[in-house]
């Protein structure tokens, strides 16, 4: 990785003249020439999340597709910390041969810039290759719970002010701006309602299916297994279309909130200036696999969409959330 | 009686020559998971994950489970042998398994933990297969008040856990709660005692600091006293007599229905359980004076209670798909890589797969005893080893474990930043195991507690209103203050302490 490998140099340089040799030889040498032959060796792949997580999930779907692809091993770094700003960081800061990549995803791209100002990196500096998957919310209430829609949710917060619990992975997450957005469209003030902040997804939904909290707005990924397993119920997903699993919930547009477009996605970025070649080959590489039928059928297998966006698209859609998520950031009180 | 088929029918699956190969694969890699420091089940499960690209999900899941509680068997060996636990959860082995060691009772420790975490672990999976569903629900109940209560209860762990003096056992678990604010707010979201380093905002791994407060610590108190081999005296009898086995029965049971019963709740890891148990062995054994010394009750007790909580973690798991540690994660995203769809109707839409992972975790539990028992003369050995030789040895895992956690060169420096704090506090005789319980159960306390008050919108009395957070947090103060008690009474000065506690 980058960061590593400055410091392996800085090291050497120190050691004295014959490190500094080795560096110089080191340096061309570690960075082949990338263009018809990439890749040429093994690429890591960061994500900036622990094991386990949506963007660990997609990076090894994609990971082992390619790998086998290209008869190169992609390999998933996993560089949890610091809500994945940690991660992010370091990519940014690799070097931009190809061979340092990451998993992006909504929370580290867009989301981030728009709730902190003083992020160790320029988000917008990254280089966007391909968008990959949608994994999207579903805002849901405990199986047992009496409201049957989005808009008796609304209409028992207003009648009972105070009162109405809702869980959120994490203070900045993806649920937050989600919830955040669905109050905002229904007129409903903050201030009335109790926001109870879990460290994850699989928290948030544990307490939701214990009664804990009333309201929860996480990801397709996160909540099947409660939805089918009617732990948890959904009242309507944020998705221009319903999703195959559950086609007796609806979209939020027939909910009665066509504004809502919180959305969960997964795509693969790199460094500040990766060359051209680099960019086309994952492009194509992507783009092939959107259409490959056994790699949607491995995509439907753990919750994901699959939303292909090439290089410009993904980077139009990039700033467009970045638009999307401030004014949410500043009315939540999170940016800063 | 249902069950009983479903059982037997995962009995033929476990048991085919594949499964049982990949039982035995992963019960080996778990081992040596556990045995070496930092490298902990969540990196070795994540490592072998790219596996199931080529595995069909039975063998490749049994095999990524028994990683999971084969690392639990592996982690006492070094905390016995060389005062260095392989697992968070075997922290408080440390205690009475080392000072047994030193005795020249390697033998007698690492036996009783493997039987003791076999019978722990073996029981426990009789309550997953016959209860998950009706408990999992039972872990669903309990929220947030809940877990603040719970941690009130373990915080009476600290006093016990002194050492010497009591305030300088409250100066480390005071530290150790510090070190745990470390990185971002779980509240809010904000940094808070990062000092502008980029690194910190991801907060201070924990397994750095267990590497540099026991591996590194370790070896500079060991130089600097020039030991030459850990054991002084010779290596006497390899396995408990029978009169220390059937004084760890009363111990194995209570370390059973502990560990299970927390285990069950995804807002526990074993590391905190382990503690809670060895607190209630020193309380409740009759060997509870002996603590601290070499009793074998400080052993079986921990040891037992983390893989009784393995086996509970699996129910949450397979019975609602909540994963309550970040291994059990990992092998969530395994399940989700196969299309097993993780929740409440796993068990119902893939019986065959199900019962076969839970009858080869019976198997599994089986053949680590089979494996470590013979391995307990040869690991006993190793105390017997020239320091100079062990000493480097343990360097080198050491960093080599503290980078493996998050790929991580800083986490490196911490390491060897809190091997220097270590050693300075041995120096001064200041335990450091407070300070490592603090640090597992702040995070916990901290988030519990504020998301409480959330939920009542800021009125305390919340925790009246829920009978379970207010008896377990009365009996946490109860404790607290019998614990206090009990150390002013022996002998007028204050200071005496009633009990030693291992270098």
């Amino acid at each position: 990785m980058g960061t590593l490998r400055k410091r392996g140099r800085v090291w050497l340089a120190v050691s004295g003249a014959v490190g500094l040799a080795l560096v110089l030889f080191a340096g061309p040498g570690a960075a082949p020439a990338a263009a018809p032959t990439y890749p040429a060796r093994p690429v890591d792949m960061v994500v900036a999340f622990a094991p386990g997580g949506g963007a660990d999930v997609t990076a090894r779907l994609v990971a082992t597709y390619l790998s086998k692809k290209w008869g190169q091993p992609i390999n998933v770094v996993n560089r949890p910390g610091g809500g994945g700003i940690l991660g992010t960081h370091e990519v940014l800061a690799a070097r931009p041969d190809g061979y340092t990549l990451m998993m992006d995803n909504h929370a580290v791209n867009a989301m981030l810039a728009a709730s902190q100002t003083d992020l160790p990196f320029k988000w917008d500096e990254r280089t966007p290759i391909a968008r990959v998957t949608f994994d999207p919310v579903f805002y849901c209430v405990k199986f047992d719970a009496p409201w049957q829609s989005l808009k008796e949710v609304v209409a028992h917060i207003k009648a009972n002010p105070k009162t109405l619990r809702w869980g959120t992975a994490h203070a900045g997450g993806i649920s937050t701006f989600a919830i955040t957005q669905f109050f905002a469209a229904a007129g409903v003030d903050l201030a009335q309602t109790n926001r109870v902040i879990f460290p994850g997804g699989a928290p948030t939904l544990t307490a939701l299916a214990g009664g804990h909290v009333d309201f929860a707005g996480q990801q397709w990924s996160e909540v099947r297994g409660l939805v089918a397993g009617k732990k948890i119920r959904a009242l309507a997903v944020v998705l221009p279309q319903r999703v195959k699993e559950f086609p007796d919930v609806p979209t939020a547009r027939e909910a009665g909130f066509p504004e809502l477009d919180v959305v969960g996605w997964q795509g693969v970025t790199g460094p500040p200036g990766l060359p051209a070649e680099v960019v086309e080959r994952w492009d194509e590489a992507i783009r092939g696999a959107a259409a490959d039928p056994a790699f949607l059928e491995q995509a439907a297998k753990i919750g994901k969409v699959i939303a292909y966006l090439g290089p410009q698209d993904f980077r139009k859609f990039m700033f467009a959330e970045y638009d999307k998520y401030l004014p949410l950031a500043i009315k939540m009180g999170l940016r800063k | 009686l249902e069950t009983f088929s479903l059982l037997a029918g995962g009995f033929a699956g476990a048991l085919s020559p594949q499964n049982l190969l990949f039982a035995l694969v992963g019960s080996v890699l778990g081992t040596l998971v556990g045995v070496l420091p930092g490298i902990g089940p969540t990196s070795g499960i994540a490592i072998l994950l790219p596996l199931t690209a080529f595995l069909p999900p039975t063998p490749a899941i049994i095999m990524l489970a028994a990683i999971y509680y084969g690392a639990m068997y592996g982690g006492s060996t070094t905390a016995i042998l060389v005062n260095i636990p392989g697992e968070v959860a075997s922290v408080v082995t440390t205690l009475d398994g080392y000072q047994m060691a030193r005795q020249g009772r390697a033998g007698q420790a690492l036996a009783i933990a493997a039987i003791s975490s076999f019978v722990a672990g073996t029981v426990s999976l009789v309550g997953l297969t016959f209860f998950a569903p009706p408990l999992a629900d039972v872990a669903l109940a309990i929220g947030p008040p809940e877990y603040t209560g719970l941690v009130i209860l373990a915080l009476a762990v600290v006093v016990s856990l002194c050492g010497r003096s009591l305030r300088k056992g409250l100066a480390s678990a005071l530290l150790g709660a510090l070190i745990a604010m470390v990185g971002l707010d779980p509240q809010s979201g904000r940094r808070r005692f990062t000092f502008g380093v980029p690194q910190l905002i991801g907060g201070v791994d924990f397994i750095s600091v267990i590497i540099g407060l026991y591996a590194i610590a370790e070896v500079m108190t060991n130089v600097h006293t020039a030991v030459t081999k850990v054991s002084a005296v010779p290596l006497g009898r390899l396995f408990p007599t029978l009169r220390d086995l059937g004084a760890c029965v009363g111990t194995m049971v209570r370390c059973t229905l502990v560990g299970f019963g927390l285990g069950l709740l995804p807002g526990c890891t074993p590391g905190a359980i382990s503690f809670l148990s060895y607190d209630i062995e020193r309380r409740v054994s009759r060997a509870g004076s002996k603590f601290g010394t070499g009793a074998i009750q400080g052993v079986a007790g921990p040891e037992g209670a983390n893989n009784a909580a393995t086996s509970g973690g699996f129910v949450p798991l397979l019975a609602l798909g909540i994963p309550s540690t970040p291994a059990l994660a990992v092998l969530l995203s395994g399940l989700m890589i196969y299309g097993l769809q993780p929740g409440p109707l796993l068990m119902e839409q893939q019986p065959a797969f199900v019962w076969a992972v839970i009858a080869s975790m019976y198997v599994g539990n089986v053949m680590l005893l089979i494996l470590n028992l013979p391995l307990v003369g040869l690991w006993a050995r190793l105390v017997m080893v020239p320091y100079p030789v062990l000493g480097p040895l343990i360097l080198v895992f050491s960093v080599l474990g503290a980078f493996s956690v998050r790929n991580s060169t800083f986490d490196v420096w911490v390491a060897l930043a809190f091997g220097l704090l270590g050693y300075v506090m041995r120096v001064l005789d200041f335990s450091a195991t407070p300070l490592v319980l603090t640090l597992i159960l702040t995070p916990i306390l901290e988030n519990s507690l504020r998301q409480s008050l959330s939920m009542s919108a800021g009125d305390v009395r919340i925790f009246l209103e829920r009978p379970v957070a207010l008896g377990l947090a009365s009996l946490g103060v109860v404790l607290t203050a019998v614990s206090l008690y009990a150390r002013r009474r022996p002998g007028a000065g204050a200071t005496g302490a009633p009990r030693q506690e291992g270098s």
